[in-house]
């Protein structure tokens, strides 16, 4: 009625929405009319020439107080009864739901299903077919909101709570922690992606990614997602600095950090420094050149990274090949604008990892107010950004860098976005001014 | 009080301010008018320190992305402290043990408290609680002032500390209650039978109970808190066997009913300036002081409304939920009544009225987005979103920070024996009036459109309200300087004397000399009459 709460992406989002629509009435109406008698009674009583005059000795109106007694007293009945009806209708998982484990951890998302395939962030659901989360806590309290769905629940450690919702569309939605829960909780986000069902069950097939890494060595996992992650861009293997310091015989080295402080580069210093990249930079090297991977890592590939970086202590010479294009995954929505905002959303894409979009500075441009921005080149050269400077950028990104900014994108995306991607991505862009 | 000094003040009349002078008669007095400034000029610190917090924050979440604030861990730090601040140190002991303290045995018609020695020293627990609080700050907790556990009991800054604090902050609270039940059962003035008690003094009665009843529960849960970090005892620890959301009950039953102990004061504020500046009797006397300690009642049964998502039972969550819609309805029939007051009144606009005006819309807007929350399904969206941000400030600030400065103008000239300046504090009302919906309208949307709480920052699709949010607290916070500004100054520097009277109130607190004597009336006053005696008895009324 009124979409005061926007889009309603679950089977029972409308309910939620009517009981609020109700409440919004009346309490409008109630606050009008009271607030309305008040400005009345301050008119047309005010004393017009400073001096009291004669009132009534009006004590009180038994009618009326029980009027006003009884009439909120029906009103709140009815209201009651409306988000009674919703909240049954939010605890009442089908039987034939499908069931997904959630577990909320310092700051991130863990999601696992019943074939064990296992994601970080990223919820994929089918459309409609009830899902129920079964939600647990490694740490503190968390919840997963998840405000298209209008559903939300603690996650609590030691015990499990659930929530479920039956998606009505397909789409890419948000989802929050509103629960706090330290230092990030504010990027304890996650996406929730709702897919075809054809489409999500080639999705949960999928598992060849998985097995792999779940069968490899801690190092040999980290030397994965050393190429996987685009570490590999960066910083290099054989001692050449690029844009962050190689890590050849980069464990246990101690030096000087931007700010004069020593470090030394064990354990917790790499984990923080993939986590909050900011905290603390190494100098000679740029403070804003490594986005933070909160969020995108699990504590596993964490470790992993660590002892590859460990194995890498000169002894042998360790070569990587930069990961072949994978295809991205098939990008979910109706309009180009969905799919666009799909494919820079997708983590497998990267492309928010390093490009913000409300404008804020990352390790590149910000996608805000992109579209037909001039941006000056580090070769001196302007240009305005269009379709085709944009397929460049994406498809050749050393072709042109705006000036500011260093030659570190990596060139992985020919062959894994086709023609009809960049369009949709494009279409996106223009949506962000 | 010798011939000598009498000669030395010529005309001036002695009164509590003047009988004594020097810095150490202030501290160590037991005159319950001068404590109430002593409690006044610390809350205010806090008030002030609280308030830099908010505004810190504001100006952090101005835009999306890092702004003034470089860390995550500050952020959590200055929303903390801004709770811990506002809640314990300000709004708690604001209305009870300022006014309270000045209002009560005046309005009653007695020379002090019941124990005023014991007023005094919960004044110093308050002032011991206060610096521990602080101390503590050099480690600050960011933990938020609901100090949930796990996180509570896990995370590395000096919660053990804060949360001492709060439990000594308790006792002040528990030992002023108490003072106040035995001064209003014990003290009041020949013929001030209980149905002519002003209604502020119900509203104090009603308050003071919840003070002595609840408190000790949260100290109990401070307690615990304290043994779970020191002693690893297991309460809330669920591989101990314990559970956290235990701690959530536990908090929420006391911090429930605390939301009455700052916000049924200002009821009894209202219910006092309206029928003066209408100069009507207040409509339905007997059902206000019903629904007050209805209010006050029902306020302890509500608790879990706080915990409808925190993994409760359904059954729970229903059952609380209807309880809560049972607050809602004594609430309502305050409201009617207060406008009902000025029907047929002769209503003139003092800044006292401008501001309990004030306060009816505000507490409507309170009341009515209240039902949102105690409704099951609707609050589950809301629940932890910028609604609720926006809900409990129209609550506490719309209600009972409005509250106590309507207060501290309406009786500015009995405290302090001079008039306020009406023009500038009518301009300082209208700028934070204006200034705090500016600040709080925009948070409302922004809970509609699933914005979270307690984040330090936001996607971008939420920065256009944050902004207009932000420039509404600027303005909130230089009306509220300007207010407090203007009454200090007048109170140093003002000209104009306040007469004995100078609304031409009937209740007794009026009828004795401004500012009072020491000991309040020269001789103890006899009541005869009901407490808003105005109108003309036999009127005709058409």
């Amino acid at each position: 009625m009124l979409g005061l709460l926007g889009e309603q992406g679950s089977e029972f989002a409308h309910k939620v929405d009517f009981a609020n629509d109700v409440v919004t009435i009346i309490s409008v109406i109630c606050t009008v009319a009271i607030v309305g008698a008040m400005l009345y009674f301050a008119v047309i009583y005010r004393q017009r020439d400073g001096k009291d005059h004669e009132t009534p000795m009006i004590e009180g109106n038994n009618t009326l107080e029980v009027i006003w007694t009884v009439f909120p007293t029906l009103v709140c009945i009815w209201v009651a009864w409306l988000g009674y009806d919703a909240f049954v209708d939010l605890r009442s998982p089908p039987a034939d739901a499908m069931e997904i484990n959630v577990t909320g951890r310092k700051w991130a998302w863990d999601f696992q299903y019943k074939n064990g395939k296992k994601t970080t962030s990223e919820l994929v659901v089918p459309v409609d077919q009830p899902v129920k989360l079964i939600m647990t806590s490694k740490d503190v309290l968390h919840s997963f909101f998840v405000p298209v769905m209008r559903t939300k629940m603690d996650v609590i450690p030691g015990r499990y709570t659930y929530e479920w919702f039956k998606p009505i569309k397909t789409g890419d939605f948000q989802v929050f922690c509103t629960e706090y829960c330290g230092n990030e909780h504010s990027k304890m986000l996650a996406r929730l992606k709702v897919l075809p069902k054809a489409e999500f069950e080639r999705w949960l097939a999928d598992d060849s990614e998985e097995r792999k890494l779940a069968a490899l060595k801690p190092s040999d996992l980290g030397k994965e997602l050393y190429a996987g992650k685009q570490c590999i861009s960066c910083h290099s293997l054989d001692g050449t600095p690029r844009v962050g310091p190689s890590w050849l015989k980069a464990f246990g080295k101690e030096g000087e950090l931007a700010d004069g402080t020593k470090y030394k580069m064990d354990e917790n210093y790499i984990r923080e420094s993939i986590l909050n990249p900011q905290a603390k930079t190494v100098k000679g090297y740029p403070a804003m050149g490594m986005p933070s991977y909160q969020g995108q890592l699990s504590d596993d590939e964490i470790t992993g990274i660590v002892e590859f970086i460990k194995t890498l202590d000169g002894s042998q010479k360790v070569e990587v090949e930069a990961v072949a294009p994978k295809k991205s995954a098939a990008a979910a929505g109706a309009t180009p604008v969905e799919r666009g905002k799909a494919l820079v959303h997708d983590t497998g894409n990267l492309c928010i990892t390093c490009h913000s979009l409300d404008g804020s500075k990352l390790v590149g441009p910000s996608f805000k107010g992109l579209w037909g921005r001039k941006e000056k080149l580090s070769d001196g050269s302007e240009v305005v950004v269009d379709a085709a400077y944009i397929k460049e950028s994406i498809w050749k990104p050393a072709a042109k860098i705006v000036e500011g900014y260093g030659p570190v994108m990596p060139a992985m995306y020919e062959g894994k976005l086709t023609d009809e991607n960049l369009n949709d991505i494009i279409e996106y862009l223009k949506t962000l001014q | 009080m010798s011939a000598h000094t009498e000669t030395a003040h010529g005309n001036e009349e002695l009164n509590y301010l003047n009988w004594k002078t020097g810095i150490w008669s202030w501290l160590s007095s037991t005159d319950h008018k001068r404590i109430c400034f002593l409690y006044l000029f610390a809350i205010m610190i806090f008030f002030i320190g609280g308030g830099i917090a908010a505004l810190i924050m504001r100006t952090e979440l101005a835009f999306s992305g890092a702004q003034i604030i470089k860390d995550p861990h500050t952020y959590n730090v200055l929303f903390t402290m801004h709770g811990v601040f506002m809640i314990f140190l300000f709004v708690v002991p604001g209305i009870p043990a300022t006014l309270g303290n000045f209002l009560i045995p005046l309005m009653i018609g007695a020379k002090d408290v019941a124990f005023p020695r014991l007023n005094l020293f919960s004044f110093y627990v308050y002032v011991i609680g206060a610096l521990i609080g602080g101390y503590a700050m050099l480690n600050p907790v960011d933990t938020g002032w609901t100090f949930y556990a796990p996180y509570s009991t896990t995370t590395d800054t000096s919660v053990s500390l804060m949360v001492f604090a709060a439990f000594i902050l308790g006792f002040s609270s528990i030992l002023t209650g108490l003072n106040f039940i035995v001064t209003i059962h014990q003290l009041r003035a020949p013929g001030m039978t209980w149905m002519r008690l002003p209604v502020f003094i119900w509203a104090s009665y009603a308050t003071a109970v919840i003070q002595t009843v609840a408190t000790p529960v949260v100290g109990m849960t401070l307690l615990l808190v304290i043994a779970e970090r020191m002693f690893g005892a297991g309460i809330f620890d669920p591989s101990k066997g314990g559970d956290p959301v235990l701690m959530e009950h536990l908090f929420w039953f006391y911090s429930h009913p605390v939301v009455y102990i700052m916000v049924l004061p200002a009821f009894g504020v209202v219910g006092e300036i309206i029928p003066v500046f209408s100069r009507k009797p207040l409509f339905g006397y007997k059902m206000v002081v019903i629904s007050s300690m209805a209010i006050a009642a029902v306020g302890f049964i509500v608790w879990a409304h706080h915990m409808f998502v925190a993994g409760i039972s359904d059954f729970s969550a229903k059952f609380f939920s209807i309880i809560t819609f049972l607050v809602a309805i004594p609430t309502a029939i305050k409201v009617f009544n207060w406008v009902s007051t000025m029907y047929k009144g002769s209503i003139s606009f003092k800044t006292p009225m401008l501001y309990a005006m004030a306060f009816v819309f505000l507490f409507m807007v309170a009341g009515t987005t209240g039902i949102y929350l105690a409704m099951l399904g609707v609050d589950v969206y809301y629940h932890d979103t910028y609604f609720v941000v926006a809900h409990f400030h129209y609550t506490i600030q719309g209600g009972a920070v409005i509250g106590l400065i309507a207060a501290l103008h309406f009786w500015f000239p009995k405290m302090t024996g001079k008039m306020y300046n009406e023009t500038a504090s009518k301009a300082a009302f209208a700028i934070l009036f204006f200034g705090f919906n500016l600040t709080f309208i925009p948070q409302f949307i922004l809970g509609m459109d699933g914005m979270p709480r307690r984040y330090y920052d936001y996607p971008a699709q939420y920065q256009t309200l944050h902004t207009i949010s932000t420039i509404g607290a600027y303005l909130n916070g230089f009306g509220y300087t300007f207010a407090l500004i203007n009454l200090l100054w007048t109170a140093k520097f003002g000209k104009v004397k306040a007469p004995r009277n100078p609304y031409n109130s009937v209740s007794l607190e009026w009828q004795t000399q401004s500012p009072p004597v020491h000991e309040n009336f020269t001789e103890i006053p006899v009541v005869d009459q009901d407490p808003y005696h105005y109108g003309t008895p036999n009127h005709k009324h058409a």
